[in-house]
């Protein structure tokens, strides 16, 4: 045994490390039924009760402590949720709104493809970026104006978002009133001041559709002699020049008859509603194309559909 | 033969150890900071070589080392090879400097936690070459030496409210032992 207290610090020290390395190597280099694992093993077998007993009493408290970490993680979890929710909603609304910005278009198209227009007839696709603040007046402002080829008295069709494969929920809209490089202003049909030359579809009977403060149309100066059925159509005239014939306006909902009067009196549910209006068709009709700028009678011959967040343009011409 | 002063000692430090595994088993390995658990065996080394001195230490950690590695299933030695080297630099830097207070009980107990999984990190890495060894740096090394020393403050100050360390007489008989 050494003699004094640094060598024999210094000497257990070595048998320690020496044991340790030589306990590392024999249990590294035995197999798993060696001597070094079975003491390891019996000692796992007295321990593991204790771990048992232990892992029982400790059960509550980890319970609570991992209540608690859980607790704070949830809460920031909830956060993170929460502002992703927001984030989705926010794209849900968007892409919601596209949809129905490409229903509106495609009923818009669909009109185009189904409606009788004459022939060469081009259109010009509008949004409705303003309306009448009163009901004195009906109109609406679109986007485009004498810089994309209207003009003053073209006429203005439309689509509802609810319009369905036939006509219902497609038809007249107005004509443009007033019109600057980039706007235009359409004035409805159901405006006091609108007159429509019409015709009942079925009956051939004409008359004049006029609007009202009110906002409903009526068919005057129908001859009292012609018979009209609820239910029909009425479709323009094309007299005037203004609007060309065969423009579905609307239905007939009710036929006033009075025996002192001359004409007929006609109550018209319009097929397009103009509160819901957002897009609009300007056609672009062969009689009133002189003087259109070429990106309207360019587009004459194709069709051409842009979507973009702020804008949408869609420029065709009738095959028919 | 062991004097009675001794024996109490080694009695004292066997009870220690005895509780150190149950509670490192039963409480600590169960909660994890940041993914680390404190490491109850190797605080206890470093306070029994602090308190104690060197062979103490070196001893205590020896027979932790055996503890600890039969609990974690790990190659039997290792953890008892760190623990000696640790248990007796410890010891030697004590005496050396005679330095005893809370605050060292702290810088020494991570000093030899991030040693101590040094080694063990560099033994895992020739034992097993894809084990990240610059990831662990981080995840596990670093965080696992700052929580044993905050755990090694709170267990230090305990056992020296409870009486089974006396610092006061240890510094003076380290005293003592510098002019041997």
């Amino acid at each position: 045994m050494p003699r004094n207290k640094v060598a024999w610090r210094r000497f257990v020290f070595v048998v320690l490390i020496i044991a340790c390395l030589a306990l590392l190597t024999v249990s590294l280099r035995e197999s798993k039924s060696g001597p070094v694992h079975s003491i390891q093993q019996a000692g796992v077998s007295v321990l593991s009760p204790m771990q048992s007993w232990g892992a029982t009493i400790a059960k509550p408290f980890e319970d609570g402590y991992h209540w608690i970490t859980t607790l704070w993680s949830a809460h920031k979890q909830a956060e993170s949720l929460a502002a992703q929710l927001q984030q989705l909603q926010g794209k849900a609304v968007q892409f919601q709104e596209q949809a129905d910005e490409n229903a509106r278009l495609r009923a818009l198209l669909d009109f185009r493809d189904k409606g009788t227009f004459p022939a060469g007839t081009g259109f010009v696709v509008c949004r409705v970026v303003g309306k009448s603040p009163t009901q004195w007046n009906a109109w609406a402002e679109i986007d485009k104006g004498s810089a994309d080829g209207l003009q003053i008295d073209q006429a203005v069709v439309g689509a509802t978002p609810d319009s369905t494969d036939n006509l219902y929920g497609k038809g007249l809209v107005g004509k443009i009133v007033s019109v600057t490089a980039h706007s235009a202003q359409v004035q409805f049909i159901s405006d006091a001041d609108a007159s429509v030359a019409a015709k009942v579809q079925s009956s051939r009977a004409e008359g004049i559709v006029e609007g009202s403060v009110d906002g409903d149309l009526t068919m005057n100066y129908v001859e009292r002699d012609l018979k009209v059925d609820p239910k029909s159509i009425i479709v323009t005239s094309g007299y005037g020049g203004v609007y060309p014939a065969g423009i579905p306006i609307g239905i007939v909902s009710n036929v006033g008859e009075e025996t002192v009067d001359t004409y007929k009196k006609i109550d018209v549910q319009p097929f397009v509603d103009f509160h819901v209006l957002e897009e609009v068709m300007v056609l672009i009709t062969p009689a009133n194309a002189t003087g259109v700028t070429s990106s309207a009678t360019t587009a004459a011959s194709s069709s051409t559909t842009k979507t973009t967040k702020n804008s949408t343009s869609t420029t065709a011409t009738s095959a028919r | 033969m062991l004097s009675r002063e001794e024996l109490v000692m080694v009695g004292k430090v066997v009870l220690l150890l005895v509780i150190g595994a149950i509670l490192q088993t039963v409480i600590l390995s169960r909660f994890s900071v940041m993914g680390v658990t404190a490491d109850l065996f190797l605080i206890l080394t470093v306070i029994v070589a602090f308190s104690k001195g060197p062979i103490e230490g070196a001893v205590f950690g020896f027979v932790a080392g055996i503890v600890a590695d039969m609990i974690y299933y790990g190659h039997l030695g290792m953890r008892a090879l760190v623990y000696v080297l640790v248990g007796y630099c410890v010891g030697l830097l004590v005496m050396r400097f005679e330095t005893i207070n809370v605050w060292a009980v702290m810088v020494l107990t991570a000093v030899s936690s991030f040693c101590g999984q040094l080694i063990y990190g560099i033994f895992q890495y020739v034992m097993t070459p894809r084990s990240g060894f610059v990831t662990m740096v981080w995840r596990q090394m670093i965080p696992e030496a700052v929580f044993d020393a905050l755990v090694a403050i709170l267990v230090y100050v305990l056992l020296v409210r409870l009486r089974v360390f006396n610092p006061k007489p240890r510094e003076a008989k380290l005293t003592k032992e510098g002019t041997e």
